[in-house]
């Protein structure tokens, strides 16, 4: 019974295609689970781990994303205080108790329909979260309620979807495996396959099939905004997954074929980047394909998103460093430059410091970021997390509006 | 459903006329409700809610709570506060205390907060002043109620001490997201003025301590000499996340307690952070505490082990160090 926190935020299930894991978030690795991508925070259910890293979004404040640190949070609860502040009045629904007590499967849609067409948005949580009540662990009941999809209208179907994506029923493996056929199927418009695609993403892990049929979807040349979706469901079952101390291996290895081979340059970097919320240590076979990706990779933003993923691996230091060393060199992006120098930083912390010192003799802009990052590891801090958050400037060179 | 009534016109044979008939079995359960948006009122808010209270739907509970506190700031005060100040209801009375929370909260009405905290020392039923306490939570409560927690985690009731702790520790964590120095301070001193162990080993093992000040850091020190070894693995858990220019002191406090601590919880414990307070660099000081200790030898070499992978996040460092030990 404790009271929601006072500051909500929306998660809608179709995330908007191009509007993109916030690109921020590169900054760094750990906190980047902190900073929220509210969608895949908020319903990761159990806790992140002992880091303490799983803060719920909505309390996230808004700021985190700037630079994906959140370090000078705080001020709780201060608003701009320039202008008073401005409110919109609330609705109450006269008969909404006797709506809640009748309301069944067979008649949601015809009952719900007035209220939905308000536009309330707490009587459209409300009407979610009942739907999510109704499906219950029924599996005809599921299915009945994934029939309406069809025809639904947008807030309907916002509404349908996010039940069902909630529901206990959608973890029952005939339901599952109906939304995965409905998804990739050509029946529907690409908004909806998208929708139901993601309404996949609370699944505790894929199989090796459905891994597989996904996976072959997103990378059609015409999967499109649900082809996104199919990766963006494949990368959020991977970080439970991986959460609960399962295997991440078929999971990244899909992704890094999507982000190899699919022609769509979205998908491809959403695909390179999403492992990052997960923070895998990668194995050698991983790194190898990265360091691939490093080097041949068109897009600027799919270099950057390699950078990151391969600071973190377990295997041998100095090689990483010596790939990132050749790549800045020979790397004409800024954006990519700038990942390549600070990421050094998280391969290797204090030792990284020559490499990147040659970076800034390779390109002047970066020596008065070398003096910053030299003069934080004199003073002891160890941890990448802090370094991050001391920098004076965390966006130098303007990279994160590229991303908006 | 509709079997009672078609029974019905058979048997008086008016088949063509039913239609036209009244049919009460299904009228009864089947109308759409006619919902009406109206105008919120503290009345009606309080009514829906204690109504709803009932409800199997949690849904619907949730609806009702959230309705109320997004209502507060265009609710008229006086009533809400009158309504606040009556109520002895604890259920009833977390969700006004919500609402007025959330007034201040979002600026609308900068001492609501305060008729809330006022209340709780007040308030001579445990009971209310959990509930109260309650709805602090995960707000700016830390920061806008004076010494109410430093005070509370003293209180007579142990739930209150409790759902204090929780407080400040949710607050640290999800409001300020653990980069609030100020934040931190105030838990680690409400940890240090508690009366209860309990309640000190969890504020400490559960706030970060990435930016306190060289006082709380002090503060935490003093309790190593605790006598209880839960509160002194708690404060050797705080001592190993302390800002960089507490590292090289907390570092040497650790390293010095080692020999003498007792407890095998405790000493694990001080390994984990002299681990978290040197990286790799901790390698040689655990080596050389190796043999102090041989059943925590196999602890010493996992911890070698993994802060030889040379990551450079602690989170990442601990997260290995936590599945190496659940492998098979």
């Amino acid at each position: 019974m404790t009271p929601e926190s006072v500051h909500r935020a929306a998660s809608p299930v179709t995330g908007p295609r191009g509007g993109r894991v916030p690109f921020v978030l590169l900054g760094l690795g750990a906190v980047i689970l902190l900073a929220g991508v509210a969608l895949l925070v908020r319903d990761s259910g159990g806790g992140e781990g002992a880091a303490g890293a799983d803060a719920p979004s909505a309390q996230a404040r808004g700021r985190l994303g700037q630079g994906g640190a959140g370090g000078s949070s705080g001020g709780g609860g201060q608003q701009a205080e320039a202008l008073p502040p401005r409110f919109d009045g609330t609705l109450c629904w006269k008969d909404l108790e006797r709506f809640n007590e009748g309301v069944t499967v067979g008649n949601f849609r015809q009952w719900a329909a007035p209220l939905l067409a308000s536009g309330d948005p707490v009587v459209r949580d409300y009407l979610r979260e009942r739907l999510t009540e109704l499906i219950g662990n029924d599996a005809a009941h599921a299915t009945e309620v994934l029939g309406w999809a069809r025809d639904a209208g947008p807030r309907e179907f916002n509404v349908i979807m996010s039940a069902l994506r909630a529901s206990e029923a959608v973890h029952q493996p005939q339901v599952a495996a109906r939304l995965l056929e409905q998804g990739v199927s050509g029946d529907l418009d690409g908004a909806r396959r998208a929708g139901i695609l993601s309404a996949l993403d609370t699944q505790k892990r894929l199989d090796a099939e459905s891994l597989g049929r996904l996976a072959d979807f997103a990378k059609e040349p015409a999967s499109g905004e649900a082809g996104w979706a199919a990766t963006r469901t494949i990368a959020r079952v991977m970080k439970r997954d991986f959460n609960e101390k399962g295997n991440l291996a078929p999971y990244l290895d899909k992704l890094l074929t999507i982000g190899t081979e699919s022609p769509d340059e979205d998908i491809r970097y959403l695909a390179l980047s999403m492992p990052m919320h997960a923070t895998p240590v990668l194995d050698e076979d991983a790194s190898a394909r990265y360091a691939k990706v490093l080097t041949s990779e068109g897009s600027p933003d799919g270099r950057e998103a390699a950078a990151h993923n391969l600071s973190v691996s377990g295997g041998d230091k100095a090689r990483t460093l010596e790939l990132f060393s050749q790549s800045f060199a020979t790397e004409q992006e800024v954006c990519v430059r700038w990942a390549l120098f600070r990421f050094a930083a998280r391969v290797a912390g204090r030792d990284a410091l020559p490499v990147m010192a040659n970076m800034a003799v390779v390109d002047a802009r970066f020596q008065p970021l070398y003096h910053v990052f030299e003069r934080i590891y004199a003073s002891g801090t160890l941890d990448f997390v802090r370094v991050w958050n001391s920098l004076p400037e965390q966006d130098p060179f303007g990279c994160l509006d590229r991303h908006h | 459903m509709s079997r009672p009534s078609s029974l019905t016109a058979r048997v008086l044979g008016l088949l063509a006329l039913c239609s036209f008939l009244p049919m009460p079995s299904l009228a009864a359960s089947d109308p759409a409700p006619s919902l009406q948006a109206e105008t919120c009122s503290v009345e009606g808010l309080m009514d829906g809610i204690r109504r709803g209270l009932g409800s199997k739907s949690e849904a619907y509970r949730k609806y009702l709570r959230t309705l109320l506190r997004e209502s507060a700031v265009t609710l008229p005060d006086a009533e809400l506060r009158a309504a606040f100040e009556r109520e002895t209801d604890p259920v009833m009375l977390e969700h006004l205390a919500a609402a007025l929370v959330a007034r201040t909260e979002r600026g609308a009405d900068p001492e609501a907060m305060g008729v809330v905290a006022r209340r709780i020392l007040g308030e001579r039923d445990a009971s209310l002043r959990v509930a109260s306490l309650r709805a602090l939570r995960r707000t700016s409560g830390t920061e806008n109620t004076g010494d109410l927690y430093e005070r509370l985690v003293r209180d007579a009731s142990p739930e209150v001490r409790e759902a204090a702790a929780t407080n400040l520790i949710e607050d640290n964590l999800h409001v300020y997201s653990g980069h609030h120095g100020p934040a931190a301070d105030r838990a680690v001193a409400a940890a240090a003025a508690s009366s209860d162990p309990k309640v000190t080993a969890r504020i400490l093992d559960s706030v970060s301590t990435e930016h306190i000040s060289a006082e709380s850091a002090d503060r935490i020190k003093s309790l190593l000499r605790s006598d209880d070894a839960s509160v002194r693995a708690a404060a050797v858990n705080a001592l190993g996340g302390v800002p960089s220019e507490q590292m090289a002191g907390a570092r040497e406090t650790l390293l010095a307690m080692y020999r003498d601590e007792p407890d095998t919880g405790v000493r694990k414990m001080l390994l984990q952070s002299i681990a978290q307070l040197g990286f790799a660099g901790a390698i040689p000081d655990l080596q050389r505490l190796r043999n102090v200790d041989p059943a925590l030898a196999p602890e010493v070499d996992a911890w070698t082990r993994v802060l030889g992978m040379g990551l450079q996040e602690w989170s990442l460092i601990l997260r290995e160090k936590q599945r190496s030990r659940q492998a098979p």
